[in-house]
């Protein structure tokens, strides 16, 4: 391994300008559970890895005054998973950390860390495209938010400029009475990569002709996590077992997977299918016992 | 309490969980360097040169050693096939050393101060490779004209055996039924928790000193010497502990390149201990696999459910060198027919060269593929016979004095019969209280899943169940004409009672249990306490050969070699001998190899053997299949520790899962794209079965106090007992394994059309 050197800034000023000091040749690292095997296996080659755990916020969980849950950058997957707050309050996310990995990497691994990755398999994010979480963002030119769809930009590419870090990501709370499925297809039954993932978030109202809104992302079948837009249209009209049909189909149109060494394109879209279906079906069941409640 | 048929705690145990043992990799020894292997990571290659200068000039590098620097660059635990180091020359060996046969080939050792150096320096080797075509499916392999992996010999088949008995057309002629398929199965990864390691320096004595992990400590000192071109005696090769081996370290790997590093630095004036870890990767590409194997069976029973014929076609994927594909094959050969009385058997078995990663010993070493298709037409001919498939192995199974198909009589002690009637007592309930293990579709199974998921958590809505059976045998020792020996010596230290026992054994600790088995042996024969036994072992300064853990074969053989010495010393104590020492060779009764024409022989010294029950449950949407519960019923013969003999069970049947539903070991022209443990997954805790160990102690003739061999067999059921249980589930065969959800899914959906 091609050896570096290691900072802990104390400020984000700081940590600012020692990326654009090095310019192309520094890393942000937080658990480095990802970083670190890059570097190992020559994939990245910086000269300095600028560890973000230190700098103010970041390592904060908490629910902030208007009721969205504000995950510091360099919180850890397990800290969510675990988390009673997000548990009841944001169970998709949590159950999306919970999914990443083994219990010594959720230890590590960061939500911010994934996020920025930006990894089609980042099974944090799906949840969060979900919630319609946002990404907040510190840079010498000031600070600024963006939508998670917006920051994303690409298979491992984000609207991160020069000098800039993320700081921490803000989730809506979701609308009363929702409920969650976040459904993993991996080769074993715990541990691995997404083969593919999907999450479906759904809640009552009353506005709408099916009495439900939805929202749908899909992990692993595309260059980005996506969201399946056509397939939540269909659940607001009919959540009949036609409809649930017709939206699942929709979200497997949806998605654009590839062949690789874990599965075929043609297993992957079929497999978006049937896990939407399920999950689909799995919220309504949650929506309808509160309903009866 | 007696020392054999209690469950001491292994004598390895306290050490091994508080961290103080160490393993080959946490060795270090003042001065030492690192050591880099260069591979070929290219499948078919011919090497014109290779400039070593950038990596000699690169900081911190002591040496670059090539080809050139073997005394003599050949080598093989069977078949001197294979060059230490790849490349143009070397004074003596491979007169075409200079051929890449696969992408784990080894070309070059960069020594350096650090490890981080040694990494560079090997970058900044230039190696001048020319192409050649590429072979990588076997039957590809055997076609004319397909490209040579060894361009001496004539075509790529390695070896080739032939059983001839009856007359195969007149069963097929006399058959109400006759079910024709063929099966493969995929290679397999050992996945041993210790990647290669290693340490060598020179001793005070002048020898070489190799300490690393194996699983025959004599056999490695041989293959070293012979390579360098030195006396056996100049070479000392000692193991630590090992951290498994499943067969994956009965060939070299790092022992020799290390050996010579040592060695050659001490000739250029630095006598400093050279060592080396591997990677994850460098262990997946750099060590053999299970083979892969396709097999096509037609076989024809009578109405009342009597084999009348088998005909077998069976081909192994060798890879680049032969390893130890010549002794699979041979077990293969026979385990293709099953534990089944028949007399009109044609066999064509056959191991062939490719340029693919190099296949050899894990676990079951033959017997899981011959008895994929054995089992599997079992379970055909008994749908087809409208037979349950119980019934149907029970009426043609083995019994004391039957005929294997070679024409020999079965080695005394046939158990099959039992172990299946075992089996079936266990699945009718007489364990239950007469419940069918299957449980009706509507009853609660504790989800053997964290809460929310992945693949079966998902599927709540449709899951299928299903049940099948399988059962084995398994050789125990070496085969067909291989004179096997295993020395001991004990010595009785005291003056008026025995106060000390000393064994000397070679035998290699890989995990499995041996050394607290051997002391369990020694101190019953003695009849003293087991804490009073002392183990020197592998070690070949300390030791005589005791052969390979492998064959299922060191608790019989050391068992025997212990008894012999113990009884022979406890009798010299008796004659006031002080201290009381007394040296054992066992050697069991010969075998014979196979007659070239017909196969003709008496190939096996004893047997073990296996029947399993299995409980699947298949989500029809997604393909998964999980493997809920395993019954398997094993005659050991006589459990030395019955804890470590359910540990083998366990284990064993967790490995076949994995080789069964989760392993997907995959090579593309030659290349290995599974060359992680994050793309090649091993089952988790959570995706093994629920395993019910059942232990028959039917006592071997042979065998030391009764034992039998055992830890290979309850690895060779699992997979066809998988297939029938998915076929229960879903009404769909498999042929093939891995079933990969995505298998399963598209057979599924074929069937369905």
């Amino acid at each position: 391994m091609q050896p570096f050197d290691y900072v802990k800034p104390n400020s984000l000023e700081e940590a600012s300008a020692l990326l654009i000091e090095h310019n192309g040749d520094a890393r942000l690292m937080a658990g480095m559970t990802d970083l670190l095997i890059r570097i190992e296996r020559g994939f990245f080659h910086p000269r300095l890895v600028v560890d973000v755990k230190a700098l103010p916020g970041m390592r904060d969980l908490l629910v902030v005054r208007n009721g969205d849950l504000r995950i510091g950058a360099a919180v850890t997957m397990n800290e969510v998973a675990l988390s009673p707050t997000a548990r009841s309050g944001w169970p998709l996310l949590a159950e999306g950390c919970q999914s990443v990995a083994s219990y010594q990497l959720r230890n590590r691994a960061t939500v911010g860390g994934n996020v920025c990755n930006a990894s089609p398999a980042a099974d944090s994010v799906p949840a969060l495209l979900c919630y319609e979480a946002s990404v907040h963002i510190f840079g010498t030119d000031g600070d600024r938010t963006l939508p998670l769809a917006e920051f994303i930009t690409g298979p491992g590419r984000t609207a991160l400029q020069r000098g800039e870090l993320v700081t921490a990501i803000t989730v809506p709370a979701p609308a009363r009475g929702a409920a969650g499925k976040f459904l993993k297809l991996g080769r074993t039954a715990v541990g691995d990569i997404s083969v593919m993932n999907v999450a479906v978030l759904g809640w009552p109202d009353k506005a709408t002709p099916s009495g439900s809104q939805w929202r749908i992302a899909l992990g692993s079948v595309a260059p980005t996590v996506i969201r399946a837009p056509e397939a939540e249209r269909i659940l607001a009209a009919n959540t009949s077992m036609a409809g649930i049909e017709a939206a699942a189909q929709a979200a497997s149109d949806a998605s654009r997977p590839i062949d690789d060494i874990r599965a075929t394109a043609a297993y992957r879209r079929d497999m978006v299918r049937v896990l939407t279906r399920r999950g689909v079906e799995g919220v309504l069941a949650e929506i309808g016992e509160q309903a009866n409640r | 309490m007696r020392a054999v048929g209690s469950s001491i705690p292994r004598v390895d145990a306290r050490h091994k969980v508080t961290g103080e043992a160490l393993y080959p990799g946490d060795i270090d020894r003042p001065g030492q360097l690192w050591l880099r292997v260069v591979f070929a990571e290219r499948p078919h290659a011919r090497i014109r040169g290779i400039d070593t200068s950038a990596a000699m000039a690169a900081p911190g590098v002591v040496a670059v050693f090539t080809a050139a620097d073997v005394p003599n660059n050949v080598y093989g635990l069977n078949t001197l096939d294979q060059p230490v180091l790849c490349g143009p020359g070397a004074p003596r060996g491979m007169a075409d050393a200079d051929i890449v046969r696969f992408v784990g080939d080894q070309v070059a050792l960069v020594v350096a101060e650090t490890e981080t150096q040694a990494n560079s320096a090997a970058r900044l080797l230039q190696i001048d490779f020319e192409d050649l075509p590429v072979v990588s499916d076997p039957l590809a392999a055997m076609q004319p004209g397909s490209p040579l992996v060894h361009g001496y010999r004539d075509n790529n088949v390695l070896l080739e055996y032939h059983v001839r008995t009856g007359d195969v057309e007149a069963g097929f002629a006399r058959a109400d039924v006759v079910v024709e398929h063929t099966y493969r199965t995929g290679a397999q990864e050992h996945a041993y928790l210790q990647p290669e390691a290693g340490l060598s320096y020179i001793d005070a004595l002048g020898r070489i000193v190799v300490v690393v992990a194996g699983q025959w400590v004599h056999e490695d000192r041989q293959q070293i010497a012979h390579a360098l071109g030195l006396p056996e005696d100049q070479v000392v090769v000692r193991y630590p502990a090992i951290g498994g081996a499943f067969g994956g370290r009965e060939d070299m790997s790092v022992q020799i390149v290390l050996a010579l590093a040592a060695w050659r630095l001490k000739q250029r004036g630095i006598d400093r201990p050279v060592k080396t870890i591997w990677s994850r990767r460098e262990s997946i590409i750099g060590h053999h696999k299970r083979h892969p194997s396709v097999v096509s069976a037609k076989w024809g029973a009578t109405r009342d459910g009597k084999l009348v014929a088998q005909q077998v076609d069976f081909t192994s994927d060798c890879g680049a060198y032969a390893y130890t594909s010549t002794k699979v094959l041979g077990n293969a050969t026979l385990a293709c027919l099953g534990p089944y009385v028949c007399d009109n058997v044609h066999v064509d078995a056959r191991t062939v060269y490719t340029n693919n990663v190099p296949g050899g010993a894990y676990r079951g070493f033959g017997g899981p593929q011959g008895h994929f298709a054995a089992e599997l037409q079992m379970d055909r001919l008994a749908e087809a016979l409208g037979m349950d498939p119980l019934e149907l192995r029970l009426r043609n199974a083995w019994h004391e004095g039957s005929l294997m198909a070679t024409r020999s009589v079965l080695p005394a002690g046939v158990t099959i019969v039992p172990v299946l009637e075992r089996l079936a007592a266990e699945i009718s309930g007489s364990e239950n209280g007469g419940q069918s293990p299957r449980p009706s579709p509507q009853s609660p199974v504790p989800s053997p899943h964290a809460p929310f998921l992945t693949s079966l958590d998902a599927s709540a809505g449709r899951r299928l169940r299903g049940t099948g059976i399988a059962c084995c045998f398994k050789n125990v020792g070496f085969s067909l004409g291989y004179r096997d020996v295993c020395n001991a010596t004990v010595e009785l230290y005291g003056t008026g009672e025995i106060e000390r026992v000393v064994v000397r054994h070679a035998a290699a600790e890989v995990g499995q249990g041996t050394h607290t088995v051997m002391a369990q042996v020694a101190a019953e024969v003695v009849g003293v306490p087991p804490e009073q036994v002392e183990l020197i072992v592998q070690d070949t300064a300390e030791t005589e050969n005791s052969g390979s853990v492998s064959a299922s074969r060191m608790t019989f053989m050391a068992g025997n070699a212990i008894k012999g010495a113990a009884e022979q010393a406890l009798a010299r104590w008796q004659d006031e001998e002080r201290p009381a020492i007394a040296h054992f060779e066992y050697v069991p009764r010969a075998t014979t190899p196979y007659d070239k024409l017909t196969g003709q022989s008496d190939p096996n010294i004893t047997h073990g053997y296996c029947a399993q029950a299995v409980e699947v449950e298949v989500d029809p949407d997604t393909g998964h299949v999980h493997v809920l519960q395993v019954i398997s019923v094993n005659d050991v013969g006589r459990a030395i520790n019955p804890q470590q003999v359910e540990g083998q069970i366990e284990g064993a049947v967790a490995q076949s899962v994995g080789w069964t539903t989760h392993e997907n070991f995959v090579q593309r022209d030659g290349r290995v794209l599974t060359d992680q443990l994050s793309t090649y997954l091993i089952p988790t805790v959570v995706d093994v079965a629920n395993v019910k160990s059942v232990i028959l102690e039917i006592p071997d003739p042979q065998g030391p106090l009764g034992a039998r061999g055992m830890a290979e067999m309850p690895f060779i059921p699992t997979a066809p007992a998988i297939v029938a249980a998915v076929h229960d589930a879903t009404g769909v065969w498999f042929d093939e394994i891995p079933l990969t959800p995505e298998r399963v899914w598209r057979g599924l959906r074929a069937a369905a059309r």
